[in-house]
């Protein structure tokens, strides 16, 4: 298993665990109200878990285990490293944005939170137009 | 990598960018407003990301990567190619009703909602009937690949 797929499994697993977490403080918090922020945290929570969790690990897999390229036609096996690395990196960095400005934007309603929250979306359509440019030959026969 | 495999994955793959493009203009919608046509896209951004990509992907490896039928126990040939992995037109017809699910539910939805209109109710219920049937067309396909490795064994 290559480096960046380690690092994207093993993020992915970060999120499993965190989004089950979060889970559990907001199960607690409907029953004990300590925090005003877990109410407002609900979608992020979700899309960490189908962002961060599923949606990761399955770009990490497809990553490794896709049919790689052809020594002649790509010295690369598995594409561009570096696309592989803005795909990560725009994926966890909107997904970290989104969860950390998302629930208080909710609870303020601060038009700048907003533009962290949308910026958050953009960086994640970003993550998927490239793991689609990134993939997309390596979907193919197997030679 | 079969054909239908190709297909899933490939269409899995716009379904990812097409979900996370719908994602990112509902939340660009919060700070600069878009319109309120907007709001109605919200169905098809969780079913394009959660059936479209999610599930079509999963189904495109399965039918990879699972272990082919083992026929030798019914007395049959063992098949080469393609039809190890099962029936390849059902498969066909799977995809062709997980997607037709898709599409109709990510355009009734929002027609629904924003028209209240008996018709686009009737799309939605239609597009259930077409996951559903996706559903068992798939499990029916695939039940008796799920089984030990090794071709004598079940």
């Amino acid at each position: 298993m290559p480096p960046l797929v380690r690092l994207y499994v093993r993020t992915a697993f970060v999120y499993f665990v965190a989004g089950f977490l979060l889970l559990a403080l907001m199960a607690l918090d409907g029953w004990l109200e300590f925090s005003r922020w877990l109410g407002a945290a609900y979608l992020s929570q979700l899309h960490l878990l189908v962002v961060g969790w599923i949606t990761q690990l399955s770009i990490g897999v497809a990553y490794w285990m896709f049919p790689r390229f052809l020594k002649e036609d790509n010295p690369r096996p598995r594409g561009s490293d570096t696309l592989a690395w803005v795909v990560y990196i725009c994926l966890n960095a909107g997904l970290v944005l989104r969860l950390a400005a998302e629930p208080f934007y909710r609870m303020t309603g601060h038009s700048w939170l907003a533009a962290l929250v949308a910026l958050s979306g953009v960086l994640q359509a970003v993550a998927a137009v490239g793991f689609g440019l990134l993939i997309w030959a390596r979907i193919r026969p197997l030679e | 990598m079969p054909t239908m495999t190709r297909a899933y994955i490939k269409a899995s793959i716009l379904y990812l960018i097409l979900g996370a493009v719908l994602g990112a203009l509902l939340l660009i919608n919060g700070w600069l407003p878009l319109g309120s046509a907007v709001y109605y896209v919200k169905p098809a951004h969780v079913q394009f990301l959660i059936v479209g990509w999610l599930t079509q992907l999963i189904l495109g490896v399965a039918w990879w990567l699972f272990p082919p039928m083992a026929f030798r126990l019914r007395g049959q040939d063992y098949p080469h190619g393609q039809a190890q992995r099962g029936s390849e037109p059902l498969f066909w017809v799977t995809f062709a009703l997980l997607n037709a699910g898709v599409l109709l539910r990510a355009l009734g939805e929002p027609l629904h909602a924003r028209t209240g209109s008996g018709f686009f109710g009737g799309l939605i219920a239609l597009s259930s009937l077409c996951l559903l049937a996706a559903a068992i067309t798939l499990v029916v396909n695939m039940w008796a690949r799920v089984r030990e490795l090794g071709r004598g064994k079940t």
